[in-house]
C-alpha cells in the first residue's frame, strides 16, 4: 500500500514514514503542501496522510485541490488545533479522518488500515477471501488457519491485491504502489513475486488465489467473505 | 423607575415654559386691557357729569333737574347709564328715570372733590361711578353745595373682558399645540440620528451588521467612531487572540507528538521510564487541550455577534463524525426545531456539540439522537437553546455524573473514560450562561441535556 506523508515537522515526519515502512507500507513523504499537491498528482497513491498547518499550501486547501482534481484515495487529517470547527471543515473539504496531535503512532496505523480497509470495500479488521486471511494489524497471513511466511514484499503484493480483492490491477500500478518515488522499478521483479506468493499460497495448486489476465494484471480471484469475523 | 426619554423631557420642559410666558403674557394683557377700559369708562362718565352739569336748570325749591338731557339713556330704566344730583343735606335734588329699581345709593363727596368708585346695584351687579362735589351760584347770588355723580354698568365691560380672555386662550392654546407640534417635529428629525444608532446597534446585536454606518451629524461622529473602533478591536483581539492560541497549540503539540512517536517506536514501550515519559506526555497535551480550548471560549453574547444557525452547525458536526465512524454503521437521528439559534460564538457551539456528539458516538451501539429546541422567554430579546443528545451505550454510573459536572473539578480527577471532553463542555456551557445535565436516555444510554437560558 502506498501512502503519503504530508508533515512539515521532519523529525515527526521522519518518525512516521520509517514506522511506517516497517509495517509493510511503501511511503511518500512531502514537507510542503505544494510538494504534497505534486506527489498527490503524481503518485499512485492509497492513502494520504495530511497536516493541517502546513507551509506554502494549507492542508485544507490540498485536501480540497485534490479532490477536485478527482482524487479519491482516502485522506487522514492530523490536526494540532483540535478545534471541531477544524474537523468538521477538514471532513468537508473531503477527508475521511482525523488524528489530533500528539498521538501515538498505533492510533494513526489503526485508523490508516481502518480507512485502507473501508476504501476497499472491507467492514472487518481481518480480510478474509474464502480459506486465505491477512490481518494488516499483525501482518500474518494464514490459509486454512496455517500462518504462510512472507517476505516484506510478498506481503505489500498480497496486502494490496486483498484490499482490491475482485479487482484487476494491472502489473503498472502494481509497482507504482509498491515502490517509492527514488525506486529502481523492474516489472519483471513483480511476476517473479507473483510467482513465490502462489507456491507459498497455493502449494498445491488447489485454491488458485491470484489469476493473470494477459495483457491486463492480476486479480485476486477469491470470493470476499464478508460475514462477521 | 426608568429615566424618560430626551424628547420626553424637551416637551415637557417646553411645556412649562410655554404655559408660564403664555400665562404671563395673558395676565399682562388682562391687566392692560382693564386699564383701558376703566380709563374709557372714567373718560365717559366725566364727559356725562359735564353733560349733566350744562343741561342743569335751578328749581322753584333751591335745587338743581337735568330734565333736558341729550342722552336718552338716563331717562331709560335698565339702561345702564345713570345719573344723580345731591343736595348738600344728603336730599336728592334730582335723579335720572334709569335709576328706578337699582339700589343704587352714591357717595356722598366734599366740594371739589372727584371719586371714582365701583356700587353694587341691587341685583348684585356693579357699577362704575363718578361723584364731584360742586358749588352753584344761584342767579339769586346764593350758593349751595351739591354732589353730582353719574355711573355706568360695567356688564359690558366683564361682557368684553371675558370675550377678550376667552380668545386670549383660545389664540395662546392653539400657539402652543402648534409650537409644540413644531418641537416634535423638530425632535424627530433632531434625534433622528440617534434612533438610527438604536437601530443599527440592535442589527448588530442581530448579527445584520458588523459595525455603525456613516453619515452621522458632528455631534455623533465621535460616539458613532469609538464604538465602530471598539467593535472592530473586540473582533480582531479575539481572532488574534484565536489564532495566537491556534499557534500555540500548533507549536506545543508538534513536539509532543514528534517525541510521542519516537516514545512508540518499536520496542521502546517496553522500557518503564519511556512508558511514564509518554504518560507525561499525555497529561501535557490534556493540560494543553483543555486550558486553551477553555481560553479560546468566547462565553456569553458579543455585541456583534450574529445568533449561530444551530440547525447548520449540527448538521456539518453530524456529517463529520458520520464520516469518520462510517464503518460503525451508527445511525444518527437529528431533529432541530424551526429557528432554533444559538447566542453566541458560533466556536462555542461547535465545541459544545462536537465533544457531546464525539462521546456519544463513542459510547453508542446503534443510534445517537440530537435534538435542539428554541427556548422562548417573553421578556428576553433573544431565544435560548435546548441541547439534547442521546446515545443507546453504557450511560453514565450515577455516582460518576457528580463528579464530571463539579465545577472546577481538577483534571485529573476526572472521569475516566470521558476524556476532557465533558469538562470542556461543562466550561463552555458555564460561559455561556447556560447549565448542562446528565441522565439517562430513553434509548438506554447517556442523555446529555444543555440549556441555555434565553437573555
Amino acid at each position: 500500500m502506498r501512502v503519503l506523508i504530508v508533515e512539515d515537522e521532519q523529525t515527526l515526519r521522519e518518525s512516521i514514514v520509517e514506522q511506517l515502512q516497517q509495517h509493510g507500507f511503501t511511503v511518500d513523504a512531502a514537507a510542503d503542501g505544494e510538494e504534497g499537491l505534486y506527489c498527490g498528482r503524481e503518485y499512485a497513491l492509497d492513502l494520504a496522510v495530511v497536516d493541517l498547518g502546513l507551509p506554502k499550501l494549507p492542508g485544507l486547501e490540498l485536501i480540497k485541490t485534490l479532490r477536485a482534481e478527482g482524487k479519491s484515495f482516502p485522506i487522514l487529517i492530523l490536526t494540532a488545533r483540535d478545534r471541531w470547527q477544524d474537523k468538521v471543515e477538514g471532513l468537508q473539504a473531503g477527508a475521511d479522518d482525523y488524528v489530533a496531535k500528539p498521538f501515538h503512532f498505533e492510533e494513526l496505523l489503526a485508523r490508516v488500515q481502518a480507512l485502507l480497509r473501508r476504501s476497499g470495500g472491507w467492514a472487518q479488521p481481518v480480510l478474509r477471501c474464502g480459506p486465505v486471511s491477512l490481518d494488516p494489524r499483525t501482518q500474518e497471513v494464514t490459509v486454512n488457519g496455517r500462518k504462510v511466511d512472507l517476505t516484506s514484499f510478498e506481503y505489500r503484493i498480497l496486502d494490496h491485491l486483498i484490499h482490491r480483492a475482485g479487482e484487476v490491477i494491472s502489473k503498472s500500478e502494481l509497482t507504482e504502489r509498491l515502490y517509492a518515488q527514488d525506486f529502481d522499478r523492474d516489472s519483471n521483479t513483480i511476476e517473479v513475486f507473483i510467482g513465490r506468493l502462489r507456491r507459498k499460497l497455493d502449494p498445491d495448486e488447489t485454491i488458485k488465489p491470484i489469476e493473470t489476465l494477459r495483457g491486463r494484471g492480476y486479480r485476486f480471484a477469491l470470493q470476499r467473505d464478508t460475514a462477521a469475523a | 423607575m426608568q429615566p424618560r426619554s430626551l424628547s420626553t423631557r424637551l416637551l415637557v420642559s417646553v411645556s412649562i415654559l410655554l404655559i408660564l410666558f403664555f400665562g404671563v403674557t395673558i395676565l399682562a394683557l388682562d391687566f392692560v386691557f382693564q386699564d383701558l377700559s376703566r380709563r374709557a369708562i372714567q373718560d365717559r362718565l366725566e364727559v356725562q357729569v359735564v353733560a349733566l352739569l350744562s343741561a342743569s336748570e335751578e328749581d322753584s325749591s333751591g335745587g338743581l333737574r337735568a330734565d333736558q338731557l341729550a342722552e336718552p339713556r338716563f331717562d331709560n330704566p335698565g339702561s345702564g347709564l345713570y345719573g344723580e344730583i345731591l343736595r348738600s343735606d344728603g336730599r336728592p335734588s334730582w335723579r335720572s328715570k334709569s335709576l328706578a329699581g337699582t339700589g343704587l345709593e352714591f357717595p356722598h363727596v366734599q366740594v371739589g372733590e372727584r371719586r371714582f368708585g365701583e356700587l353694587q346695584r341691587a341685583d348684585g351687579t356693579s357699577v362704575l361711578s363718578l361723584s364731584m362735589g360742586i358749588e352753584w351760584q344761584f342767579r339769586n347770588r346764593v350758593t349751595r353745595s351739591f354732589v353730582y355723580s353719574v355711573a355706568e354698568s360695567l356688564d359690558p365691560y366683564y361682557a368684553q373682558l371675558s370675550r377678550l380672555r376667552g380668545r386670549l386662550f383660545g389664540w395662546f392654546g392653539a400657539l402652543m399645540v402648534m409650537l409644540l407640534g413644531a418641537l416634535a417635529v423638530l425632535l424627530r428629525r433632531l434625534l433622528s440620528p440617534l434612533r438610527r444608532v438604536e437601530r443599527e446597534i440592535e442589527a448588530i446585536e442581530a448579527g445584520d451588521l458588523t459595525e455603525l454606518g456613516g453619515g452621522y451629524p458632528r455631534e455623533l461622529l465621535g460616539i458613532t467612531t469609538n464604538l465602530n473602533a471598539l467593535l472592530r478591536s473586540e473582533r480582531e483581539r479575539l481572532a488574534r487572540y484565536r489564532n495566537t492560541l491556534g499557534n500555540l497549540a500548533h507549536s506545543f503539540k508538534t513536539p509532543l507528538a514528534v517525541m510521542r512517536n519516537l516514545l512508540s517506536t518499536q520496542g521502546a514501550r517496553e522500557i518503564t521510564v519511556l512508558r511514564q515519559l509518554d504518560e507525561q506526555v499525555g497529561r501535557m497535551d490534556d493540560i494543553v487541550k483543555y486550558q486553551l480550548r477553555r481560553a479560546a471560549a468566547a462565553g456569553g453574547t458579543g455585541l456583534g455577534s450574529a445568533p449561530v444557525d444551530v440547525r447548520e452547525a449540527l448538521e456539518g458536526l453530524r456529517g463529520a463524525l458520520l464520516k469518520v465512524y462510517a464503518d460503525r454503521g451508527i445511525t444518527c437521528e437529528l431533529t432541530v426545531s424551526e429557528g432554533a439559534s444559538f447566542t453566541g460564538d458560533r466556536e462555542d457551539l461547535t465545541e459544545i456539540a462536537g465533544n457531546l456528539l464525539d462521546n456519544a458516538f463513542k459510547w453508542t451501539r446503534t443510534t445517537v439522537r440530537i435534538t435542539a429546541d428554541r427556548v422562548v422567554s417573553p421578556a428576553a430579546r433573544r431565544d435560548g437553546l435546548r441541547l439534547v443528545i442521546e446515545d443507546d451505550g453504557p450511560g453514565i454510573p450515577l455516582d460518576s455524573r457528580a463528579r464530571v459536572l463539579e465545577r472546577g473539578a481538577r483534571l485529573d480527577e476526572r472521569v475516566a473514560g470521558q476524556g476532557i471532553g465533558l469538562s470542556v463542555v461543562r466550561e463552555l456551557v458555564h460561559l455561556n450562561g447556560g447549565i448542562i445535565d446528565i441522565d439517562e436516555s430513553a434509548l438506554g444510554g447517556a442523555r446529555i441535556e444543555v440549556k441555555i437560558a434565553p437573555v
